[in-house]
This record gives structure tokens, C-alpha cells and sequence, in this order.
């Protein structure tokens, strides 16, 4: 991949003291666009003061960390390969161990509907936790298929596995599955984050394709379900497919980013079918993208995940804050 | 079987198989797909048109239709539509729809289908093209002309002659074309028994991705996922052959395995001698979970529960230094992560092996034998009837 340079600006620049290997999830605040939660594989867990652009607190784990949540503007909760799910608070930087997996923790989110944490984890379940004491409150299987994504928007839950099945939950009731459904994309699932308007979801698979599909299974509203190609890069005669990382929805308009092992980030009009706009190629893959609460700033995370496994040396793992405007995520 | 008639009668594309709901998109379709010239991009109306339009404008033969099946390429059959596909190929289309066909989203992969099946078939396409037939005015050689051209290029005879007669022999060559000519009506892959049958990666990557499973120990996950590997012919999906997330893949690095504590005594395996114990507190404890959970998948949960509970124990034993005994550690390899469980494919387990014979027999068989078991109830579930 050819790296581009890029001029910093006063719309988009780096973050300052980043970790030291690949960023693995990125996480605004609920409530402001100031802060920002950064996992890593190098183990850590840090929290950046983004109109500072300083680091305000790093904590770790054992082994890395696969993904990082808020609770509010003072917790955090993560997880990875230690298996462990760890609440922090960060105003008395102390740490509590909530309990674990039998396998690393690849997801973790906060269900506010209901005041829990969500794990999805390679062990084949997901498990909610009591937000604040060391208490699993429920063990979820999840088709004996490792959890490889999962978003929570209000009481609407969505898990993707590793056999491209989609399990839709409702979180207030998680006695029983409420949809059962197969990936409409051929190739592993590799994220899903459901409409800020609960509508539907966005599914991103690592065949450069999207795929916009609706919950209610109405057959009116599902005939409205469609899928497209993007981050694919004709380069002579070969046509470069990368996976589609990273998913974030714009919370105000309903559009949402993409970013793919291609190194772009595409903005669109999932209702409309448009792409609203296309930022420049990144200096590498994007692994996670994250919206601000208001949608006025976008944390785009580039790490190379050894897709290809051909670059030498590895390119700088950066945290890009981009201050977008109403002309690329608004529809029009 | 009032519904089952009127999918049969769907129009469909000869040429791709390909399904739609409204002969005027499936006009559009051959036209854009099929019927249009690689050279200028004009859109023609039939097969035939394209090869005289290809041999009179640009002085091109072309013997195949673009983007076809490879036994359905005939270019000089003229099919507009629905119109002028042969009455066998309408019959057997309609014996796969009724035999094989009946989930209902078929429709729904369609467009994914669609996408799938060409760039894959772009692969066989041009590259029978044999450059040999492009000075010979023989090129677009009307249908009387047959036995003279059969002569100029044998491999026109597979397309003259009815196409299924030629399958067996075809199959090695073009393994992505051999599910939608065959004609059984229980397919292999459920999943992809309808409008997907023809989609090339589904299908060949299925059959191929099968003896890695076997090699490599693969995470039981994948029934028909495809590996990753199998698109077509000028795409290349940038993304690590096995149909594994690139978390995982990264994972497996010796770097982020966790370290054995320098203090601690070196992790044995010897205490697994004590899971039995642990493991059933733990899958009583699993079995109220389940207990907890909607009855429909309880048992299977429970079994997956006690097979779990079985793994954790195995992988939290070394950690626990009080029970370790000392004459077991002789010979014992000293890193086996806890993270071992996590992924089944761990060549870690080779380490458990060599303590299976003797007296830590039991302790050492119980991974080995864990697993299968573990697979075979994922292996129950997955069969259960699609989700639909």
C-alpha cells in the first residue's frame, strides 16, 4: 500500500503518545466529543483528552485488548485476549475485575437500556454483567460460534459470528433469540452496528461489501434490504477486494462511515444508496472508526492487521481525529 | 406446490442461471452481461449478434458467450429473454427449482449471487479464446457450418452437443460449473441450494476449504463458509486464506500468548488430573445457567456448557500452583498458555499428547477427547433445519 502523506490540519490531526502496536477499537464518550478510549494490542487501555490532544490515563490488561466501552464519562470496560473484563474507573484510576470468559473477549458494549455490560467473546457466548459488582447476570449462546461483533443500540442487540450467523436480541429480554438469520454477504461477517433509529443494521463483511438490512421482518420493510461493493481498489488488472473493518453511525443524520483494510473511509446514505463523500487513503488499513455523541468529530484508528502479510516495515498505528462537516455526513 | 410452480416459472437467464422477477430486467441483464461487445461496449441483442458484430465491426471471433457458465456458452444458440432456451435446459431448471429448491430468501442472496458469479466466470471466459481461430473467416460460423468448425477447435464440441452429456468430463476442469449443471435434487450445501447454486465460490471453496479443516484442526466454525481465497479470476480479496477473523489470526502470534510468571512454579499439565472434580462443580453450575434459558436448546447448551466447563478447567488448573504434583511435572513441556482453549487450533495441544500414555491417562486424554465431543454437538446444531 502506497502511503500517503497528509498535511495535518485544523480538521483532522494525529493524536499525541499513541500505543505501541495496533489499535484494535476506538470509543468516543456518550456525552461529549472531548474524550476518547483507545485499545490496543500492546495491552493497554488509554483514555485521550481530544481537544487537548493529550493522554489523560492508560491502564492494561495481561495480554491485548480487543475492544473498550464507556459506562458513562468515568467507567470504562474492556476486554481481549486475557479473557477478563475489567471495569475501570477513571477518576480514581482503580481497576475492578468483573469476571471472565473461557475464551478472549472480542466485544464489549454497554447496554444502557438496562445498566449492563455485553461481552461477546470467542468462547461462543455472550454474558451480561452487573455495571458495577463482579456479577455475571447471564450466559448467552450464540450458536456455539465465536461472538466476532456486536452492537446495542436502546433494547436492540445484534451479534455476528464466525459462521455468518446473526442473532438479534433484545436486551430487556434476553430469555430467548428474537431473529435467527444468515448473513445475506457470502464472506465472514467483520462488523455490525445497528441504525442510531433502530430500523436496522449495516453489516460489513471482509469482501469489501456492505449490506443495509432492516429488523422488522415485515416483507415490505425487507424487500428495502440491499447490499454494495466499496474499499475495493482496481490496481491494473486485478481488482483488490479489503475487508470492511470498522462501522460507525453518525448519530443525528443516520449516515455512517466505513473503513476498510484499503485505508479509505467512505461516508453514506444508507436510506438513499449514496456515498456522501470519500476522506483521503489513510497511511494504512482502518481498523475502528467511532463517531462522537453529535456526530461533529470522527476518530478513525489506522493499524495494519497483517491482512496481506506483506509489509515491511509496519506502518505507524495513528489515531486520526477528523472534524467533519454537515456537507459529508448530511444527506442530501 | 402452487407456490413451488410459479418460482419455476420465474424467468431466468440460460446463460447464468440467474433468477428475476420481470423478463424485462432479465432482457436487460443478458444485454449487459452477456451480450455485450468487450471491445466497443455496445450492448447487442442475442449470442449470435455479438459474434457477428465482434467478426464484422472489430474482425474479432468470439467464440463464448462473456460471463456465461462454461457449458452453457454457446454463443450461436439465439436466446433473447426467456425465449430460445433449450427445452431440456428449461426442464431440468425447472426439476432444480422444484427438487432442490424451497428456502425461501433464496431471492435475497441474489443480488450477492450475481456479483459472485461473474467475476469468477471471467476466469474460464476469455481464456478459451483460442487465438488460433481469430485469421479464419470461420469464426462466427453459422449453425449449418458445425462439423467444419468441430474440426477447427475441438472445444466447440463441448458446446455444441447437449451440454449435460458433457459434464463428467468437464467437472475437474471447471469444478465452480459443476453444481449448477448437475441435476440432483437434495444439493449438498442446503444453504446454497437455490437462486445461489450458481455462484462459483460457495460452492468450490466449500469442497476446498475441507481438507484444511482437517488438516489444521480448524475451529469447527465454518459448515459452508467459503475460505477466503475463492474469487474469481482478476480479484483478489486481501485478507489471510483461512476464514478465520484477522483478530484471531493475529492472535496466534507467539508475542501475545501469555508469558509463564517467572515466580510461579512452571505451569504443568499434571493438574488436570483434578479437573473431573472442578468440572463437574463448574457443569452444575453451567447446567442452572442453562437451566435458566428457553428449554428449546437447553440440552445442547448444557452439553456445550460441561464441554466448556471441561476446557476452562483444564486451562485454569495450571494456574493453580497448590495442586500441582510434583512427580508429574517430569517431561512436561512448561508453557502451555491458558489461552490454549480459546482456540482450538492451537498446535499447543500437541503438548498435552505426549502425557496421554501412563498413568496421567486421564487427565491427558480428556482434551483430546474433549473436542470431538465439543464439535459433534456444534455439529448437531449446525444441522438442525435452517433458520428461515
Amino acid at each position: 500500500m502506497t502511503v500517503t502523506r497528509v498535511a495535518e490540519s485544523r480538521t483532522e490531526f494525529k493524536l499525541k503518545s499513541l500505543p505501541e502496536d495496533a489499535i484494535s477499537s476506538v470509543k468516543f464518550a456518550p456525552k461529549s466529543n472531548q474524550f476518547l478510549l483507545v485499545s490496543s494490542w500492546d495491552c493497554s487501555v488509554r483514555l485521550y483528552d481530544v481537544s487537548a490532544n493529550v493522554e489523560r490515563h492508560k491502564y492494561s490488561h495481561e495480554l491485548p485488548v480487543l475492544d473498550v466501552c464507556f459506562r458513562d464519562a468515568v467507567h470504562s470496560y474492556s476486554g481481549g485476549l486475557d479473557q477478563t473484563l475489567k471495569m475501570y474507573d477513571l477518576n480514581a484510576s482503580s481497576e475492578t475485575v468483573l469476571g471472565e470468559h473461557k475464551g478472549a473477549i472480542r466485544c464489549v458494549e454497554f447496554a444502557s437500556e438496562v445498566n449492563a455490560v455485553l461481552t461477546g467473546s470467542w468462547d461462543g457466548t455472550v454474558k451480561m454483567w452487573d455495571s458495577r459488582v463482579p456479577n455475571c447476570v447471564g450466559t448467552y449462546n450464540q450458536g456455539n460460534e465465536r461472538v466476532y461483533t456486536m452492537s446495542i443500540v436502546g433494547e436492540k442487540f445484534v451479534v455476528g459470528t464466525s459462521g455468518r450467523k446473526i442473532f438479534v436480541w433484545d436486551v430487556r429480554n434476553m430469555g430467548h433469540v428474537n431473529q435467527r438469520r444468515e448473513s445475506s454477504l457470502k464472506y465472514q461477517t467483520r462488523c455490525i452496528r445497528v441504525f442510531p433509529n433502530k430500523q436496522g443494521y449495516v453489516l460489513s463483511s471482509i469482501e469489501g461489501r456492505v449490506a443495509v438490512e432492516y429488523l422488522d421482518s415485515n416483507p415490505e420493510v425487507q424487500k428495502k434490504k440491499y447490499a454494495f461493493k466499496c474499499h475495493r481498489i482496481k490496481d491494473g488488472g486485478l481488482e483488490k477486494i479489503y475487508p470492511v473493518n470498522a462501522i460507525s453511525f453518525h448519530s443525528v443524520y443516520n449516515t455512517f462511515a466505513t473503513g476498510g483494510s484499503d485505508g479509505y473511509v467512505n461516508i453514506w446514505d444508507g436510506f438513499n444508496k449514496k456515498r456522501l463523500c470519500q476522506f483521503h487513503r489513510y497511511n494504512t488499513a482502518v481498523s475502528s472508526l467511532s463517531f462522537s455523541h453529535d456526530g461533529s468529530a470522527l476518530a478513525i484508528a489506522c493499524s495494519q492487521l497483517d491482512e496481506s502479510q506483506a509489509e515491511e516495515p509496519k506502518p505507524e498505528d495513528i489515531v486520526y481525529i477528523r472534524y467533519v462537516t454537515d456537507q459529508e455526513t448530511k444527506p442530501k | 406446490m402452487g407456490r413451488k410452480k410459479k418460482k419455476a416459472s420465474k424467468p431466468w437467464c440460460w446463460y447464468c442461471n440467474r433468477e428475476f422477477d420481470d423478463e424485462k430486467i432479465l432482457i436487460q441483464h443478458q444485454k449487459a452481461k452477456h451480450f455485450k461487445c468487450h471491445i466497443c461496449h455496445k450492448k447487442l441483442y442475442t449470442g449470435p449478434g455479438l459474434s457477428i458484430h465482434c467478426m464484422q465491426v472489430h474482425k474479432e471471433a468470439i467464440d463464448k458467450v462473456p460471463n456465461s457458465l462454461p457449458n452453457r456458452s454457446n454463443i450461436e444458440i439465439e436466446i433473447y429473454g426467456m425465449e430460445g432456451i433449450p427445452p431440456e435446459d428449461v426442464k431440468e431448471h425447472e426439476k432444480q427449482k422444484t427438487g432442490g429448491g424451497k428456502g425461501s430468501d433464496s431471492e435475497d442472496d441474489e443480488p450477492a449471487a450475481k456479483k459472485k458469479a461473474t467475476p469468477a466466470l471471467l476466469g474460464p471466459g476469455p481464456s478459451t479464446v483460442s487465438p488460433g481461430i481469430l485469421p479464419t473467416p470461420m469464426g462466427p460460423v453459422p449453425p449449418s457450418m458445425y462439423p467444419g468448425h468441430m474440426q477447427m477447435n475441438p472445444m466447440m464440441q463441448h458446446f455444441m452437443q447437449a451440454p449435460r452429456m458433457m459434464m463428467p468430463g468437464m467437472r475437474p476442469l471447471f469444478p465452480a460449473a459443476s453444481v449448477p449443471t448437475s441435476t440432483p435434487s437434495k444439493p449438498t450445501f442446503p444453504a446454497y441450494s437455490n437462486a445461489t447454486i450458481s455462484a462459483p465460490p460457495t460452492t468450490s471453496s466449500a469442497a476446498a476449504s475441507e481438507p484444511k479443516e482437517n488438516g489444521e484442526v480448524k475451529p469447527p466454525a465454518a459448515h459452508s463458509c467459503p475460505l477466503v481465497t475463492a474469487t474469481g479470476a482478476g480479484s483478489k480479496i486481501i485478507h489471510p486464506p483461512e476464514d478465520v477473523s484477522l483478530e484471531e489470526i493475529r492472535a496466534r502470534n507467539s508475542k501475545y500468548r501469555p508469558k509463564p510468571k517467572p515466580d510461579a512454579p512452571a505451569p504443568s499439565v499434571a493438574p488436570t488430573m483434578i479437573t473431573p472434580s472442578t468440572s463437574q462443580a463448574e457443569a452444575v453450575m453451567y447446567a442452572q445457567v442453562a437451566a435458566h434459558m428457553s428449554a428449546a436448546v437447553a440440552a445442547a447448551r448444557q452439553q456445550q456448557a460441561a464441554a466448556q466447563a471441561q476446557a476452562a478447567a483444564m486451562r485454569r488448573a495450571p494456574m493453580m500452583p497448590g495442586v500441582v504434583l510434583p512427580q508429574m511435572r517430569v517431561g512436561v513441556p512448561v508453557s502451555v498458555p491458558p489461552v490454549m482453549g480459546m482456540l482450538p487450533v492451537m498446535p499447543q495441544f500437541n503438548l498435552v499428547r505426549p502425557l496421554q500414555p501412563g498413568m496421567l491417562l486421564p487427565g491427558g486424554v480428556m482434551p483430546m477427547g474433549m473436542f470431538p465431543g465439543g464439535m459433534g454437538g456444534m455439529g448437531g446444531m449446525m444441522m438442525q433445519p435452517r433458520y428461515r
